[in-house]
């Protein structure tokens, strides 16, 4: 027992910068990010014995994380319809709307924070494996083999995803900025 | 604020930078700690659980013994009962007067 917790403090050790900022990206809110990390973490520990050595360590925590981000996610989808429902009705909670600044000056906040939330929610209405292969793509230490091994496919089918990923995004923020 | 074309563009391609801009995060001195902590928490808590579920396995295991017991009771005094009337049954089929006949007739053929 021992020796396992031993041995799962260097595993967070070595992975949790990793797995933070993976989660990061996916919802952009550090709080968040790292209660999804612990999550993870706390996954892995309890299905240690179950890794089967058929990718790498590094690639199952990877892949713990981009699957709690994106079940993160269709909880806040879920939610965000239930509060839109509760303000049709009255009983909305404005503090929901407040977006987490990613930046400490109060004038770039403002303007990325407005972007971020703009970037999200176009990024919202993509399938999940474009979603995942788009923003793995954007943080350092991925290569696309490790994107493809996380997602349990090849690297021209990654390379697709990133693509049609990107071409739809700007074909929805496109259409984002005309209707304003 | 009406967006034209390259205002719409220009925008689109902040919007999109946003994603390679996110600086990474520091991650929290404590995060260890609280993991572990965490760790420890839920383990306490499957302990409580695990307990709550053996006692209740054991309180199932001992309903069940208990209505065996009861049965296997019920079945024995039935098959006392039976085994108490099985005498009285017998005796009353052969003493009853319908097989009375066979001792006539052995009577009537005695010269």
């Amino acid at each position: 027992m021992a020796s396992k917790e031993k041995l799962f403090r260097a595993l967070v050790d070595e992975h949790q910068e990793m797995v933070v900022n993976t989660c990061y990206r996916f919802v952009f809110n550090r709080e968040d990010a790292e209660d999804l990390a612990q999550e993870v973490f706390v996954e892995v520990f309890r299905s240690f014995e179950q890794f089967r050595e058929e990718a790498k360590l590094s690639t199952w925590i990877y892949r713990i994380a981009v699957t709690k981000s994106l079940d993160h996610l269709r909880r806040l989808k879920r939610k965000k319809r239930f509060s839109s429902l509760k303000r049709v009705i009255g009983i909305g909670d404005p503090s929901e709307q407040i977006a987490a600044p990613l930046h400490d000056n109060p004038a770039d906040a403002c303007t990325d924070s407005e972007r971020a939330r703009i970037l999200r929610d176009a990024l919202s209405t993509l399938p999940d494996n474009q979603k995942t292969a788009f923003l793995l793509s954007k943080q350092e230490g991925y290569s696309n083999q490790e994107i493809a091994d996380i997602l349990k496919t090849s690297v021209s089918a990654v390379e697709s995803l990133i693509h049609r990923a990107k071409k739809n995004l700007h074909d929805k923020l496109y259409a984002y900025y005309t209707e304003r | 604020m009406k967006y034209n074309h390259v205002n719409r563009a220009s925008e689109v391609e902040k919007t999109m930078r946003v994603a390679d801009e996110m600086e990474p995060l520091e991650v929290n001195p404590l995060f260890r700690v609280r993991l572990m902590q965490r760790i420890e928490q839920e383990a306490g808590g499957r302990a409580h659980s695990l307990d709550f579920r053996l006692a209740f396995i054991a309180l199932l295991v001992l309903i069940n013994l208990g209505s065996t017991v009861l049965s296997l009771q019920t079945k024995k005094q039935h098959v006392t009962a039976i085994r108490s009337e099985v005498p009285e049954n017998q005796s009353y089929d052969y003493t009853n007067q319908e097989f009375a006949y066979y001792d006539q007739t052995s009577e009537n053929q005695t010269p």
